[in-house]
């Protein structure tokens, strides 16, 4: 039988967990609402004028920012909100949600770090919507990982 | 009813996502969209169909090939250093010649600074150019050679060569190109389109209704035009 501390403790750390997961949900949807703005752009082509904001249309317009005829932020659009149904599916006790978090976030991370790379390297311009996904993005692997390091996804 | 409750939270957010999407593609296509319903045509009841019935006015006399009774009016915002403007120049030219004096086509200057480090040299050299009375000219010149120039360092022998074949006063230009009334003509152009909402270019309304980017290649934009013009 566990002792009222140790209870008290554990429902403690619970909601630590929980709140990290509601945090994720809510930066998973600032991500679904930046990439589908940048979605909608593409789609109507108004990404690819030239604007006084120096950078996106460079970014946009490139040949990377379309992948097998898809936009890469409709790609990003699905895959922040696989992340917030997995985190909404955590905060319900769905074990494996949790669990499959870290290798999801943790390919986002490494599609942005190469995206950052094509606009520093070889686009030579910086797109601000897509530099504000990759931030959201490397805030959730940060998010994540303290969750799996605390042992939330465990629980 | 707590094992369903998050698949009820997911469908919503994805209702959400997916409505708002929706939202954000219609009125942005809705804004700029063109059809004969929706705009002034060459019907006897529209005596307003001058795109300068909106926003604040532009340099005048403004920049205009084609009839002022013609019954389309094309007013182009445009960067002579924007690559996409670059694209639709020559399928202004085309238009122009299909639709003869049924089009009327205004060019408005809209350099785009700091993005574009020549726009503003570019749109003087237009302007110095215009009160030789060859705008025009300047303005194919420029566009045509874009690329000879948007990567030269130093932009100035280039547009006084041009200046020299189309038959300008080379030594006047080079003293427009810096004076205050080429300055004045760029900066009323660029007011007018900022109280028109232009963000970008090249933005492209016809009879005073914004056209959608996605709209402006020559067999979309050919419908339009046609559409206004009441041929089929």
């Amino acid at each position: 039988m566990k002792s009222a501390g140790a209870t008290a403790a554990s429902d403690r750390s619970g909601k630590r967990a929980n709140l990290l997961f509601v945090l994720i949900a809510i930066l998973s949807l600032c991500g679904l609402a930046d990439a589908l703005y940048l979605t909608i752009e593409h789609i109507t082509g108004e990404s690819v004028k030239c604007t006084i904001i120096h950078g996106c249309s460079e970014v946009l317009s490139s040949p990377y920012a379309v992948i097998g005829g898809f936009p890469l932020a409709s790609i990003g659009a699905l895959a922040y909100f696989a992340v917030f149904s997995l985190a909404i599916l955590k905060l319900f006790d769905y074990r494996i949600a949790g669990q499959l978090l870290l290798p999801l976030v943790g390919l986002m991370c490494l599609v942005s770090l190469w995206l950052i790379y094509l606009q520093a390297f070889v686009i030579h311009a910086f797109c601000q919507f897509c530099l504000l996904s990759a931030g959201i993005t490397f805030t959730l692997m940060a998010l994540v990982f303290v969750a799996h390091w605390r042992g939330g996804v465990k629980k | 009813m707590k094992r369903i409750l998050p698949f009820i939270i997911i469908l919503l957010v994805l209702g959400v996502a997916l409505g708002s999407a929706w939202y954000l593609k219609r009125s942005t296509t809705d804004v700029h969209r063109v059809s004969s319903n929706s705009l002034p045509g060459p019907s006897p009841n529209s005596q307003n169909s001058n795109p300068a019935t909106a926003g604040v006015g532009g340099a005048e006399p403004a920049h205009t090939q084609g009839p002022a009774n013609a019954p389309v009016h094309l007013e182009e915002f445009g960067d002579f250093e924007c690559p996409p403007c670059g694209l639709l120049h020559p399928i202004l030219v085309q238009m122009k010649q299909e639709f003869g004096d049924r089009l009327q086509i205004t060019f408005r200057e809209f350099p785009l600074v700091p993005t574009h480090q020549h726009a503003v040299a570019a749109a003087s050299s237009a302007e110095a150019a215009g009160l030789q009375g060859k705008f025009w000219e300047m303005h194919d010149m420029l566009y045509e050679n874009q690329k000879e120039w948007h990567e030269a360092f130093d932009v100035r022998p280039i547009f006084e060569g041009y200046a020299k074949k189309i038959g300008l006063d080379v030594e006047r230009f080079k003293t427009d190109v810096n004076s205050e009334p080429v300055a004045q003509r760029i900066f009323l152009d660029g007011k007018r389109g900022h109280s028109l909402g232009v963000k970008g270019t090249p933005t492209v309304f016809l009879n005073g209704r914004e056209v959608p980017f996605e709209s402006l290649p020559a067999d979309k934009l050919r419908v339009l035009i046609k559409e206004l013009t009441g041929t089929k």
